[in-house]
């Protein structure tokens, strides 16, 4: 084969796993963004976080009505604690995948990709 | 409440699903920490080769022989033909010893403990809708809709129950499905004559639903992230596994992926069972 062919098809298999790898990695996180209240699931979005800031600094702190991620109202009695758990959900979550992700893009080889070599 | 998660097991000569079961009950029981028992038509073979006190009961049902069989795929290039045996899921709102039960299929492999918020959801059925290939290079369409025309696809992989009146009437339509599958296939454009649970399960909602899209039962939380039967499990080891996933338009290739703390529904039987090995020899 010739050798400039051979070199693009390496880089290409590389790229098919880096991109997966991504993908995968980036599923997790939205894992990790999900926070559990009341029996109701809300993943963690940066307008859940905002509206909720908006609420606490314009007095509202108790039985602050919200939907879910499956549309189900819920009623947070604390709302106050209910802020401070989702930004450290968020904020952890994001970390991680930022640290994940950092490592996989300085990884060149399928191997050290998939830790073959570990 | 008394709660749990519910396996089956009944081996059919290929595939060694008490093995799967015993594995699984152990990672259960890791991820979850939550009781494992067993509805199994081998509890001799089970008590005779295998940890057994990892279960919490061991629900024995008679041996049955099945007209129900498939292909079961070990990677693009070899597969077996063997018993189906999938016609006992509906009645496991009877057998259940929990109140509030999560039914895994055996092939299902826990790596974290996300499941575990089910127990205090206020839905009182969840199954998974959304799902990823984790090869992403095949067809996902099969798993949104039953068919082009038809219905939403529920994936019946892992389904999270309490014992209410409603799940009740549910499980008993869905054993009522069954019994008159061919004239479901009809009506809701079914192309294989092969009953399927997911299938099943995706009607009974449906019908539950007023014959409409409707939230009588909830997403399980997260992705149901899957690997069929032509992608090989090559490596577990805790919560990492490393796949090997076919490789599109190169039969016989493969590429790699890694997985690490993230649920996944790993079809090749063959290849689980090897790994299974692998870990219990280490």
């Amino acid at each position: 084969m010739d050798e400039r062919l051979e070199k693009a098809l390496e880089f290409s298999n590389y790229m098919v796993t880096l991109n997966n790898q991504k993908r995968l990695l980036k599923e997790k996180y939205y894992e990790d963004l999900l926070y559990f209240e009341n029996g109701c699931q809300f993943t963690i979005t940066k307008e859940l976080i905002t509206f909720v800031g908006t609420m606490l600094s314009s007095g509202n702190d108790a039985n602050i009505v919200l939907i879910d991620d499956n549309d189900t109202p819920t009623s947070i009695t604390d709302l106050a604690k209910f802020y401070e758990d989702i930004l450290d959900v968020y904020f952890s979550a994001s970390n991680e995948y930022n640290t994940k992700y950092n490592e996989l893009k300085k990884k060149r080889s399928i191997e050290k990709l998939v830790d073959i070599d570990e | 409440m008394s709660k749990g998660a519910i396996l089956i097991a009944r081996n059919n000569g290929n595939i060694d699903y008490v093995k799967q079961s015993v594995f699984l009950a152990k990672r259960i029981q890791h991820y979850l920490e939550i009781p494992v028992s067993i509805i199994t038509d081998s509890e001799e073979y089970l008590k005779l080769n295998f940890d057994y006190t990892v279960f919490d009961q061991i629900i024995s049902i008679p041996y049955n022989e099945t007209a129900n069989t498939r292909a079961y795929n070990d990677g693009t290039l070899f597969y077996k033909t063997a018993d189906f045996k999938n016609d006992i899921r509906h009645e496991v709102y009877n057998l259940t010893p929990y109140n509030e039960t999560l039914l895994l299929d055996t092939d299902y492999i826990i790596a974290n403990d996300l499941l575990s918020s089910c127990f205090n959801s206020n839905n009182d059925l969840m199954l998974f809708k959304s799902s990823e290939d984790v090869a992403k290079v095949r067809n996902e369409k099969e798993f949104d809709y039953v068919s082009d025309y038809s219905i939403e696809f529920y994936w019946a992989t892992v389904v999270f129950f309490r014992k209410t009146q409603q799940n009740e009437i549910f499980f008993d339509l869905i054993s009522h499905i069954y019994k008159n599958w061919k004239h479901y296939t009809r009506i809701y454009q079914i192309d294989s004559p092969l009953f399927r649970n997911d299938f099943a399960f995706s009607i009974a909602i449906h019908i539950m639903n007023g014959f409409q899209k409707g939230n009588f039962a909830q997403p399980l939380p997260g992705k149901h992230l899957y690997t069929t039967d032509r992608d090989i499990l090559w490596n577990l080891k805790d919560d990492k596994m490393l796949f090997l996933v076919e490789k599109k338009n190169y039969l016989g290739e493969y590429t790699a992926i890694k997985t690490i703390g993230q649920n996944i529904h790993v079809m090749n039987k063959f290849s689980l069972e090897r790994e299974i090995d692998r870990v219990n020899n280490e």
